[in-house]
């Protein structure tokens, strides 16, 4: 049967609404496709390209039937056995430990701004902002001041008796790349998740609370739950860029060999050699690695969203 | 762009050359600019062109004040763009994506495959009045025959630098570079130069291998070994730091380049703290390793009269002296040698022996350009040292 005009009107306009919604897509795919897609196939043409042999520069290969995977084979070589494999055996320490640090400082002071703050949460957040108005590598330098060895540190902690001399915080010990890393990334761990936090339904907690739960327990089982999504995200936006980091452990360190990244082996690679199908087949592999983390948080997002749903 | 098989030949057979003694030789031919074409350099007498002039340089290795000078005596703008290192400045003009009349500061090793690549330009000498003032030992120097495409800007050693408060002179003239391996009383106060080819080469200086330029990769491993003890035997750092790590007192003794505590004295003494706490090692002449960076135009320059006359404006000895007092780096003029910089009160006494010579040059060990295959070595072990060994 063939439907009359008067039917089809409203199927097309449907149509045109929904190309007209699809389009306001198209920034964000030509956005991804310049800058995501297109780099990522950049790098893939240097890591399996070759080198001019006189400039030393990056020949990449664009064709992939002519690609030459030897400079990746040599890096995974290195990687699985050879010396790459301690620094991402570090990596992956530094950014597990700096994600529990951001965790144990960042979730109460998010919860805080999100459920305590009242009035004054306005305040806060423009505080918790601020530390982004200075440039990651200026705070890391402040560090750098802040614990040297006539830095204010050891003095206000020989002056509180705590210190009998000077100690050498700078000298390549991994716990000053950790509180580096904690201290220039919780800020975007403590937003998301502030988000996510003041998104919760109060009459939840409150309904815990009615049913007689403890506050403790109303946290554990009301709160917390429902914080987990926002608790993913806060740690994915948080540990994505960690991962590539290779100069908070320079700066706070001066560049000990002991807390090396893998960021460091890249920008030497890239910048600084003769081979940097080297340092484009290992971020290749560190991207490979940390897709792995993001399909799972996908998925575990996902499994969520469903859970909620039924 | 990917390279033709042919062009990979092309420029395989150009390295050959490039690395078989034969530099004159294909320098004698002249670079090829990027279609092919010879470059040839500038014709006699032309007028300088508006500007601005574009110039690529180190961070802080020129004094503002020489810029604003030069700007104000030729009524010209200069704009200088900043590279990290050498390699990132050869890879931007190779590629294009630095546009520059001048670069500043040319490392050796880069200078003959800029010449090959046809990147930069034989130099009109009768622009560069003032090339008299330099050193007679780069007349003919061993990277660019005849100095036809450069002219060095300023030329340094590599030694000790260390804390004379902390660390007696003498003991350290006994141990040369051992000391820096028996620093053990330092502990995380003992820093290397970020260099793929200086730290290997102290370390087979110190056994006494002084073929610094060695592609043996037994020589390379062995050195390698003694480099990774350095990590848990005096928990070195890895940076260029020294010249202002060494006055703070966060670093004790450290591999440095001769500028370094010159600059140290200069700019870098905390309130209180004399220069006299700075002390700077020279080793024997035949285990000085003697580099210089060097200007030169490019052959996409489009201010190239410019371009020369603010290289020789730098080799003016009165601009060169103001410089060398802003940067510690020693310009090679011939007219700046050690009495005069100690008279001028530029350097002290005591750092004599950091203030590099014209014989310095003429004696000493120099880096030179090394096949792919044994950059690859080194920088695989470059690599092993600053991940921990």
């Amino acid at each position: 049967m063939h439907g009359t005009i008067a039917d089809e009107r409203p199927t097309r306009r449907r149509r045109r609404g929904t190309a007209l919604w699809s389009a306001f897509a198209l920034p964000g795919v030509i956005w991804l496709v310049a800058l995501f897609l297109l780099p990522i196939y950049a790098v893939a043409a240097v890591a399996f390209g070759s080198v001019d042999p006189i400039l030393r520069t990056a020949q990449p290969a664009w064709n992939p039937l002519r690609w030459d995977t030897t400079a990746m084979g040599q890096i995974l070589d290195r990687i699985f056995g050879g010396n790459l494999q301690d620094d991402f055996v570090r990596t992956f320490a530094f950014v597990g430990l700096a994600l529990v640090g951001c965790i144990v400082i960042g979730y109460p002071i998010a919860y805080y701004v999100a459920r305590r703050a009242g009035r004054r949460r306005g305040l806060v957040l423009v505080l918790l902002v601020l530390p982004f108005w200075i440039s990651y590598l200026m705070r890391m330098m402040a560090w750098t001041n802040l614990l040297q060895v006539d830095g204010y540190v050891n003095r206000a902690l020989e002056w509180l008796h705590i210190l009998d001399e000077p100690r050498t915080w700078l000298d390549g010990s991994w716990p000053a790349v950790v509180i580096g890393l904690v201290y220039g990334y919780v800020p975007f761990f403590i937003l998301p998740l502030y988000a996510a936090l003041e998104r919760i339904d109060g009459r939840l907690i409150e309904a815990g609370r009615d049913l007689g739960a403890s506050p403790w327990r109303t946290f554990r089982s009301v709160t917390l739950p429902l914080s987990v999504p926002g608790l993913m995200a806060a740690s994915v936006i948080t540990v994505l860029p960690m991962f590539g980091d290779y100069y908070t452990n320079t700066y706070l360190t001066s560049g000990s060999p002991r807390v090396e990244m893998v960021g460091n082996q890249i920008e030497y690679y890239l910048r600084g050699s003769s081979q940097p199908q080297a340092g484009a087949s290992l971020t290749l592999v560190l991207m490979a690695m940390l897709l792995v983390l993001m399909v799972y948080y996908l998925v575990s997002t996902a499994r969520q969203q469903r859970a909620v749903a039924r | 762009m990917a390279q033709s098989r042919r062009q990979f030949l092309a420029r395989s057979a150009q390295l050959g050359v490039l690395l078989g003694a034969s530099v004159p030789l294909l320098q004698a031919c002249g670079g090829e600019d990027a279609t092919g074409g010879k470059v040839d350099p500038i014709a006699d007498g032309l007028a300088p062109e508006k500007g601005p002039l574009r110039i690529a340089n180190f961070v802080d290795y020129v004094n503002p004040e020489v810029v604003a000078d030069f700007e104000r005596e030729y009524g010209v703008k200069v704009e200088i763009a900043t590279f990290d290192s050498d390699s990132e400045f050869v890879a931007k003009i190779a590629s294009g994506a630095l546009k520059v009349d001048l670069a500043h500061s040319m490392a050796t090793n880069s200078i003959g495959r800029l010449i090959a690549g046809g990147l930069i330009r034989p130099l009109n000498q009768t622009y560069l009045t003032n090339r008299g003032n330099v050193l007679p030992a780069f007349d003919d120097p061993w990277y660019d025959k005849g100095g036809r495409y450069s002219v060095p800007y300023t030329f340094f050693g590599t030694g000790i630098a260390y804390r004379r408060d902390r660390i007696d002179p003498a003991e350290l003239d006994a141990q040369g570079w051992d000391a820096i391996w028996n620093a053990t009383d330092f502990k995380g106060q003992v820093s290397v130069i970020d260099d793929y080819r200086e730290v290997p080469a102290m370390a087979m200086l110190r056994r006494g291998i002084t073929d610094i330029n060695t592609v043996d990769p037994e020589l390379i491993d062995q050195a390698l070994a003694d480099m990774v003890e350095l990590i848990d035997r005096v928990n070195v750092k890895v940076n260029i730091e020294g010249y202002k790590d060494i006055p703070e007192g966060i670093t004790t003794i450290a591999q440095t380049w001769s500028a370094d505590p010159i600059n140290s004295v200069l700019a870098y003494l905390p309130e209180g703290v004399s220069p006299d706490v700075i002390g700077f090692w020279h080793p024997p002449s035949e285990q000085y390793v003697v580099t210089n960076d060097s200007m030169g135009v490019l052959t996409a320059a489009e201010s190239p009269v410019l371009a020369h006359l603010y290289i020789n404006y730098l080799i003016d000895n009165a601009v060169a002296e103001k410089n060398f007092g802003w940067t510690g780096y020693l310009p090679a003029l011939t007219k700046l040698d050690a009495n005069y910089v100690i008279d001028q009160g530029y350097v002290p006494d005591h750092l004599r022996n950091a203030v590099p010579t014209n014989d310095d040059i003429a004696k000493g060990l120099r880096f030179e350009p090394l096949t792919l295959e044994g950059d690859a070595l080194y920088e695989a072990a470059w690599s092993t040292f600053t991940s921990g060994g």
